[in-house]
């Protein structure tokens, strides 16, 4: 048997980190402005999507990039903001074409139903919506509130993968085996914390401005406890070898 | 996405009790019989995918009967939640268990799956009644999945192997997603209000077997000998779960027709 | 490794990228997919039976993964158990994971409509047989260039994740931008053609999908052609972006040659989403100028 004390003391400071790096994926979810199925009819303000799929899609996309990095760079900061970077660009390029497909496609302007007043740029919204909708298209406000959410879950994804490898270098593991595990349990941490906020919301939100974002606080201590538990057995898993 | 509908208890069929023992027990005595028979002759390595195929079944059940109730968003998201608990969980249950591995990532990934059915019910207020009941099952039944589908690629569930021949070349993913789409794709296909059990779990069968072939496609790294059967029998039991799902399928719908016109207004009175 | 190597692969990789986004959209939308088909889901209810196929396996992002690791698996096993040439393997993979897609689609398509007697939504057999092959078709396509996209990152840029988690990754990628943005021209325009253009869907017109085609009753092939003029070809430019610049930034500026590089890169991204949001912002007044509201201010009235 392994001594599952003793590696748990070496290693607390990475269980802390991705317990963190899964909260910041869990309040990262908040921000990505997603209007579920209404959305892909122009029914609902954000992008036609699921919550879990966008976010999950934006993660993983930066946890592509922060493993780039990771093989060239031991520089935490840098490994990631890579990955926030490449949440971000994934995230922005979506919405931009998103747009595209809601006016040019479509034919109809970004409007938000949730607010009188676009908060950034005070554009009138109410106005804009069409008749029996609840909106339609990325106003500003929930274009940048997207990818804040890019920012917050690819620097998210991105610390868990960093803390997942760090807690692994020392045991003098095969480099594949601990891409393989760390990569894996990553991405498995990611649904998780995916999951567990689109619950919260019930699936749609328009961003930091919409009512529902008040009630992140439920989703991410949620995710505090579920991410430390994986947290301990996947260090435990990685650090046992 | 549709979600499930207002909600409610799913209704009639085979009762729980009897697919959780059909999950749990076909689930271990596969992998325990892959791992053992295996020494012998690695051609009985397809056992595992064989007990992961009763997991698969097992979670397809319990997907059926939370997503009754309505989760406010698409069935997807709950076995995507199942096969991330369940992939920390089983490959954490092989690397302390030894073993015991298979025993211990099932109960792993369900006290995993018990505390976030807690936190959804307690925390996020999702008042679903047997939500807590359901996330351990998820949980366990994607976890035994994992492990029954590892043990059936590498011939073994002892950690070292699986993770230098199913973890480090990546097979792990396919597993992820093949056993996650096993269990969550059931129910989402045959979602409605004339949803039958036996219709849907028809589908897990022909689901579960899909994962044993591509299982059975990995198992060629290690033998010949070991992916031949596995690929073979995987085939054998899509082909009857197939016909019988198609059969079903003739049962319960309205119609299935080679093709015509659609419905008359007098037809749809 | 040499910057205009990494260029050229890089380009590579976009194009590879541009030609899946484009398949992958227009494969759900011949077999109606995704968020869109909540309404070929709900018509048979609101009383407007149709022929339209009925794909609902999950979401695209799970269905395009399961396909993209499919065939990444079975490629690394040709590969490394069978040194066969990558271009085959690849091929090979991506012609299993269409078959492996086939039976999901299929499944599908039963499963729904039977699930929906009550509503007298007939399950039509010709459908299947003309659809399936078209689902598969783009599936392969879809496939076959992420597996490219992926064997280049492993083989020639040394990215560290193996190959079968990468094509998974891209997959999730694909499927999430697919059905961020083709998807709409599907849901909000083909499906509501019969309705003025330049609105939202009313939700009094829920279910009320467009049921007749141009010659006969509409079907999902008549939803592709009508796609492919727009929703598919920007789901292409969306994913190729996606790749083409989230690999530029490390390429141009490589995080190998110093940590000052590193945050080049860092820069360079974050630059490039600056000028997406500057981008959206013009879109968004151009539109309002150009479409205008569409009810007056009562207080100004």
């Amino acid at each position: 048997m392994i001594d599952i004390a003793g590696i748990l003391m070496e290693n607390i400071s990475y269980v802390l980190l991705i317990t963190l790096g899964g909260m910041l994926i869990s309040f990262s979810v908040h921000f990505v402005p997603v209007g579920g199925a209404p959305a892909a009819m122009a029914q609902a303000t954000g992008i036609g999507t699921g919550t879990v799929q966008l976010a999950a899609g934006a993660g993983l996309t930066g946890l592509v990039t922060a493993g780039t990095v990771m093989q060239v760079s031991d520089n935490p900061p840098l490994i990631i903001a890579a990955g926030a970077v490449g949440a971000m660009i994934m995230i922005s390029v979506t919405m931009i074409v998103g747009t595209w497909v809601y006016v040019y496609g479509v034919g109809v302007p970004p409007a938000s139903a949730k607010v009188k007043y676009d908060p950034i740029t005070k554009d009138r919204q109410d106005l804009y919506v069409s008749q029996g909708t609840e909106g339609h298209g990325l106003p500003t406000v929930s274009y940048v509130s997207g990818v804040i959410g890019g920012l917050l879950g690819g620097g998210g994804g991105a610390l868990v993968y960093y803390s997942l490898m760090s807690a692994g270098m020392d045991t003098g593991m095969a480099m594949a085996n601990l891409v393989g595990l760390a990569s894996i349990f990553a991405v498995g941490i990611f649904f998780v914390n995916a999951v567990i906020p689109s619950y919260n919301i019930g699936g749609t939100i328009e961003g930091f401005h919409d009512p529902k974002f008040k009630k992140w606080p439920k989703a991410v201590f949620s995710s505090l406890i579920a991410t430390f538990m994986c947290a301990l057995v996947a260090v435990l898993t990685i650090g046992g070898l | 996405m549709s979600a499930g509908g207002p909600g409610g208890e799913a209704h009639g069929g085979v009762a729980p009790g009897k697919i959780i023992a059909f999950g749990v027990l076909g689930g271990l005595i596969g992998i325990y019989g892959a791992h053992f028979l295996s020494i012998i002759n690695p051609a009985f390595s397809f056992i595992g995918a064989l007990g992961a195929i009763c997991a698969i079944v097992w979670g397809a059940d319990a997907v059926r009967r939370v997503c009754s109730y309505g989760l406010g968003t698409g069935v997807p998201s709950i076995g995507m939640i199942a096969l991330g608990m369940g992939v920390i969980a089983s490959l954490f249950g092989l690397a302390v268990g030894g073993i015991a591995g298979p025993i211990v990532a099932l109960i792993a990934a369900s006290i995993i799956g018990l505390v976030i059915g807690l936190l959804a019910n307690k925390v996020l207020g999702m008042n679903i009644p047997i939500m807590e009941k359901s996330m351990v099952e998820i949980g366990g039944a994607g976890a035994l999945a994992i492990v029954g589908l590892s043990t059936t690629m590498a011939g073994t569930f002892m950690f070292d192997e699986v993770l230098a021949l199913v973890v480090a070349p990546g097979y792990i993913a396919v597993i992820f997603i093949a056993g996650g789409m096993g269990i969550l794709h059931p129910f989402n296909a045959c979602l409605g209000p004339d949803e039958e059990q036996d219709r849907t779990l028809a589908v897990g069968f022909e689901k579960g077997a899909i994962a044993m072939i591509i299982a059975g496609i990995v198992s060629m790294v290690i033998s010949t000998t070991a992916a031949i059967p596995a690929i073979m029998i995987g085939v054998f039991i899509w082909y009857i779960s197939f016909a019988k799902f198609y059969e079903l399928t003739k049962r319960d719908a309205y119609k299935v027709l080679g093709t015509g016109l659609l419905p008359t207004e007098e037809e749809l009175q | 490794m040499e910057p205009l190597i990494g260029m050229g692969v890089l380009a590579l990789m976009g194009a590879a990228a541009t030609v899946a986004g484009a398949s992958e959209d227009l494969e759900s939308d011949v077999g109606s997919q995704s968020n869109p088909n909540s309404q070929v889901q709900l018509a048979p209810q609101m009383m407007y039976p149709h022929r339209i196929y009925n794909k609902a396996i999950s979401g695209e992002p799970p269905s395009n993964a399961l396909m993209c690791a499919v065939g990444g698996t079975v490629a690394t096993v040709l590969m490394s158990a069978y040194n066969m040439s990558p271009v085959f393997a690849i091929a090979m993979g991506a012609l299993l994971a269409a078959i492996v897609h086939g039976t999901y689609s299929v499944t599908a398509f039963f499963g729904r409509p039977t699930s929906q007697k009550r509503f007298k939504q007939p399950v039509y057999l010709d459908i299947l047989w003309s659809h399936t092959p078209v689902i598969m078709g783009y599936s392969y396509i879809t496939t076959f260039c992420i597996l490219v996209i992926s064997y280049l990152m492993v083989a020639v840029l040394g990215h560290p994740f193996p190959l079968p988690l990468l094509a998974f990754i891209w997959g999730i990628a694909i499927g999430a931008v697919g059905s961020s943005t083709g998807d709409v021209h599907y849901g909000a325009e083909r499906e509501f053609q019969s309705v003025e253009f330049g609105a939202g869907l009313n939700a009094a017109n829920s279910g009320n999908i467009v049921r007749k085609g141009e010659s006969g009753l509409r079907n999902g092939f008549d939803n592709s052609w009508f796609c492919a003029k727009f929703g598919g070809p920007v789901t292409g430019i969306a994913f190729g972006m996606v790749v083409f610049l989230s690999g530029w930034v490390t390429t141009v500026f490589d995080p190998a040659r110093g940590d000052a590089i590193g945050w080049l890169s860092v820069i360079a991204g974050a630059l490039l989403v600056l000028i997406m949001i500057l981008w959206n912002r013009k879109i968004e007044v151009a539109a309002r100028a150009a479409y205008g509201p569409y009810k007056e201010d009562e207080v100004a009235a």
